[in-house]
């Protein structure tokens, strides 16, 4: 693309183009207001999570204040933290390995046998995404009190499954699409079964795409807010938790951000070790 | 021509489908059925002995409501202003990354991390950051001579912090998604328009939008039925206020069956918020042919 060697006629490459209408330096200044507004919550709280009370609340924020640990140790001493913390992990982990569990097969089905009603299912999949969550919510709050779900972790993991899983398949369908079909076929050849081929072929090199995806249904799940909230009462999840606190301590607004602080770092430490997969997983596969 | 290997491949292709399939209908299907069952009905968790079939009832007495309809038209309004807000923030940031050659991918770290951070927890820090006396909002206007805004106080102003707090954590979805299908583009033919003599802005609004097409067609439809049901957001920072100014479809579902316990009228809201979803986005996602399996065995 970056030819040195430029013919007379050889037209401008489209970002020398660019740069006639936009100086170099602009666009990069646009570039890094956008990320400045991308990142500015988040510093934010941070900064807030530092601070003293008389500089949370003051009427002038300060940019500049002398920072404090306080807050952190009031929050992790506290046990509260640890306890969404604790009760998101068994939620996130379980919907994660049976979300996969299930959706997998299902996907590998989708993406490489052609049968009556493929892409109507495929399609179907899709639609669980346009229900309204409270379509799905009502019956899953009457069923889950008369059946004693209600509060419980297998209860909060199968709302959760009902939601990522056709994440799952819609992804994991476009990882084995991905993958040459050639591989099964050679394993057909010497005399493997439909199943076989899925298990030991196809499914070892399909391991990239599995911990994609099983990293974006943790995260879903982590993040989940509306399911958590109604379909649980003591198991309150980090969302949750964030949630109540707002209301509780309206002002305390120091140890208000050290935990939302505590309660992002797994986030952020997914963001930053697997950006490449969630660029994928986020942008629900359209990115490859 | 059943021979033993298509029935063994026929076995296999239902047993594989099976797991998902029955916790699908199990968790998704079944509860929709049930939801429109309920929406017939007069259910509530108030009083609910006095179950009953009302039949269109529930459907008629929101027709009727003036909520409804204010909640329909926030609804719209709020999806259409927050998506167009995202695409073209999101296509244009996208155009200028594609011709960055400078830390693209620390930037690219920074335009991800919205899309991932918990909601609820973004969406408290925007509340603290909008606070009109104490938030560093308007703070910062003071500082460039402008007048301190009272953000979620008046209607059209919580609106408009709605879209643009929605806007904050989304845009980086059709940034992202732009910026792939940028970067998959074949650009010989933008290069022989440009040896055509046309200029930059012409040839990325004649060559590369239209190429760009099914990328954003993908991502405007996810966009729109996501933004169509926003809940956490507009919950955790407005609460469907001032007023009912923000108070959404999802949000009036929200509290007629979760708070009043009228699940019956709170699912015929669910129901119709469906309808219109299936209405506005199937024939859209039918055209471009997201389903077909690419390879076959």
């Amino acid at each position: 693309m970056m030819d040195q060697e430029r013919r007379p006629l050889q037209p401008l490459h489209p970002a020398k183009q660019l740069r006639r209408v936009l100086a170099p330096w602009l666009r990069r200044l646009i570039l890094w207001i956008f990320a400045l507004w991308c990142l500015f919550p988040i510093y934010w709280l941070a900064t807030m999570s530092l601070k003293r009370q008389v500089d949370a609340i003051s009427r002038t924020p300060s940019f500049i204040f002398e920072p404090i640990w306080d807050n952190y140790i009031n929050v992790l001493s506290s046990g509260e933290v640890w306890r969404y913390f604790h009760n998101s992990l068994i939620v996130a982990c379980g919907t994660t390995a049976l979300a996969l569990l299930l959706g997998i097969p299902t996907a590998y089905v989708l993406a490489r046998y052609r049968f009556f009603g493929n892409a109507d299912y495929g399609f179907w999949i899709l639609s669980t995404r346009m229900t309204p969550p409270v379509a799905m919510l009502i019956p899953f709050f009457v069923v889950y009190v008369r059946t004693g779900l209600f509060d419980t972790y297998l209860g909060l993991i199968l709302a959760h499954v009902a939601i990522t899983i056709s994440i799952v398949v819609w992804l994991m369908k476009g990882f084995f699409e991905d993958l040459p079909s050639e591989m099964e076929e050679a394993a057909f050849m010497d005399g493997a079964t439909p199943f076989e081929a899925f298990r030991h072929i196809c499914l070892p090199v399909a391991l990239p795409g599995i911990a994609a995806v099983a990293i974006l249904t943790f995260l879903f799940s982590w993040n989940e807010f509306l399911f958590s909230l109604v379909l649980a009462d003591r198991i309150q999840t980090v969302p949750v938790g964030l949630y109540n606190f707002v209301g509780y301590q309206q002002i305390r607004w120091g140890e208000l951000s050290a935990s939302a602080v505590v309660m992002l770092a797994p986030v952020l430490l997914f963001v930053f070790v697997f950006q490449k997969q969630l660029v994928r997983g986020l942008t629900l596969g359209a990115i490859k | 021509m059943t021979s033993p290997a298509a029935r063994e491949r026929r076995r296999f292709i239902a047993l594989m489908l099976m797991p998902a399939t029955v916790l699908l209908v199990g968790l998704t299907l079944v509860p929709f059925i049930v939801s429109v069952v309920f929406s017939f009905s007069n259910l509530s968790l108030v009083t609910p002995d006095d179950f009953a079939f009302i039949w269109f009832e529930n459907f008629g007495r929101m027709f009727e409501s003036a909520e409804f309809w204010n909640a329909l038209r926030i609804t719209v309004i709020f999806t259409i202003l927050a998506v167009a807000v995202q695409l073209v923030l999101g296509v244009g940031i996208a155009a200028l990354l594609h011709h960055e050659t400078r830390s693209v991918p620390l930037l690219r770290l920074i335009y991800l991390l919205p899309l991932a951070i918990t909601p609820v927890a973004a969406v408290f820090t925007f509340r603290i950051m909008l606070n009109p006396s104490l938030g560093v909002a308007n703070y910062l206007l003071k500082q460039v001579g402008l007048p301190p805004q009272d953000w979620l106080g008046t209607p059209g102003m919580a609106l408009a912090t709605l879209v643009a707090v929605d806007a904050w954590q989304w845009t980086p979805f059709i940034l992202l998604i732009a910026a792939g299908g940028l970067a998959a583009m074949d650009e010989e033919p933008l290069e022989a328009a440009q040896m055509d003599g046309a200029g930059p802005i012409t040839s990325f609004l004649h060559h590369s939008l239209p190429m760009l097409y099914p990328y954003l067609a993908v991502a405007v439809v996810f966009r729109s039925i996501d933004a169509f049901k926003t809940f956490d957001i507009i919950f955790v920072l407005t609460g469907g206020g001032p007023g009912v100014a923000t108070r959404t479809l999802n949000l009036l579902a929200y509290k007629q069956g979760i708070e009043f316990l009228s699940m019956g009228y709170a699912a015929a809201l669910a129901i119709v918020m469906l309808i219109i979803t299936i209405i506005a986005s199937q024939a859209f996602l039918r055209r471009i042919n997201l389903f077909r399996p690419k390879a076959a065995l």
